[in-house]
């Protein structure tokens, strides 16, 4: 079943991203139809990782109201999915767009929050992609929450410290289940030995489960090859084998039972 | 009988119809009247307000339901919302008035339908 699956956390530097782009490209090498959206307007990074900044229109320009989502998108399929189809929506990283973004009023993100509503008929219904993906800006932005009510899956990456758990849970709560949304938590950068045996795991989910009171997804360990890669490369794409990949694997499958 | 409705030129399943109509648009008039005196102000006088998500939030859970369904629609009568939220079309005909009594949906008669929208 065809899904808009959105990425959120309390905090940055979660890795909303990371998964984004990963989850993105391993359903498009499993023949889907998928397009990644960059929503995070404060702080945009997917036209860094695609290295593809050269684009007429940006998703600013469709929220506002400039042009049809199909301008936006750029098709990388031929460099990013082995089988399917795999386009981005690119958010402006100029300071003067960052900028105005930071200023528009509610009028016009109640107007945004309407046109990522018609997202889903145009994306999904017309266009037939299999998923869009929402990378967005971490806390209770108007761009993150506009996201979310968009979105059938909230997906919440939270870390391991106290604030970032306490600041998830109030969110997950005052949010997610204000919205009535489907939602499960990325628990990321966990230490190896909170998860080294399936015994520690089962208590861990167990714990965090009554934390949160949604699905914990995935326990993911922390992984320095990731912070060794920095970015550079896309994970599923150069380490088919690596236990990362794996467990983005697992994500992906697990989205399409919510 | 049947043949005194068929001499008016209508059959009785026409003139059932005319009068489920008509009950529709008067419950709806009272479900307005029902809000205008819970609230103390006309309908007229609403201050008009941004349905934004922050606003989604601060709303009662009955009625955020409804905001949704119509920001998702763009605009609806009550039972397009109905159909989606799975409540009864009278029950979101009360919501949505109680809506546009607060100033977040304008409300259009066309024919004999009445649509809900939020002006943009």
């Amino acid at each position: 079943m065809r899904k808009i699956v959105a990425f959120h956390s309390y905090k940055g530097g979660t890795g909303k991203t990371l998964f984004s782009i990963n989850l993105a490209t391993t359903y498009a090498n499993r023949g889907k139809k998928v397009c990644l959206f960059d929503l995070d307007f404060r702080a945009p990074s997917l036209h860094a990782a695609f290295k593809t900044d050269g684009t007429e229109y940006w998703l600013n320009d469709y929220l506002n109201g400039i042009c049809e989502v199909e301008k936006v998108l750029v098709d990388l399929s031929q460099s990013r999915a082995r089988e399917g189809e795999f386009l981005v929506g690119l958010a402006n990283p100029s300071t003067e767009a960052i900028r105005e973004m930071s200023a528009k009023d509610r009028k016009w993100e109640m107007k945004a929050l309407g046109r990522l509503l018609s997202l889903k008929t145009a994306l999904l219904n017309d266009m037939e992609f299999d998923y869009v993906i929402l990378d967005t800006s971490p806390g209770l932005q108007y761009s993150s929450i506009n996201a979310i009510v968009s979105a059938d899956v909230a997906l919440v990456v939270t870390g391991t410290d106290a604030s970032d758990r306490e600041g998830t849970k109030r969110m997950v709560h005052e949010l997610y289940d204000l919205f009535e949304k489907k939602a499960g938590v990325l628990v990321n950068k966990m230490l190896v030995e909170m998860v080294a045996s399936e015994g520690a795991k089962r208590k861990m989910r167990k714990q965090l489960e009554t934390i949160y009171g949604l699905p914990i997804v995935e326990m993911i360990p922390c992984f320095c090859d990731i912070l060794r890669a920095g970015g550079t490369y896309i994970f599923t794409e150069e380490m088919p084998e690596h236990p990362f990949t794996k467990i983005v694997g697992r994500i992906a499958t697990k989205i399409d039972r919510f | 009988m049947v043949s005194a409705y068929r001499s008016l030129g209508r059959n009785p399943t026409q003139i059932l119809q005319k009068i489920k109509e008509s009950l529709d648009r008067l419950n709806e008039k009272i479900d307005v009247m029902i809000e205008i005196q819970k609230h103390g102000q006309k309908e007229s006088e609403a201050v008009p307000d941004v349905l934004d998500v922050m606003t989604l939030l601060s709303l009662p859970d009955h009625l955020r339901k409804t905001a949704v369904t119509i920001s998702r629609l763009d605009q609806a009568t009550a039972e397009e919302v109905a159909e989606q939220t799975r409540r009864a079309r009278a029950v979101e005909s009360g919501y949505l008035n109680q809506l546009v009594i607060m100033g977040y949906l304008k409300k259009e008669r066309r024919g004999r339908k009445a649509y809900f929208f939020i002006e943009k």
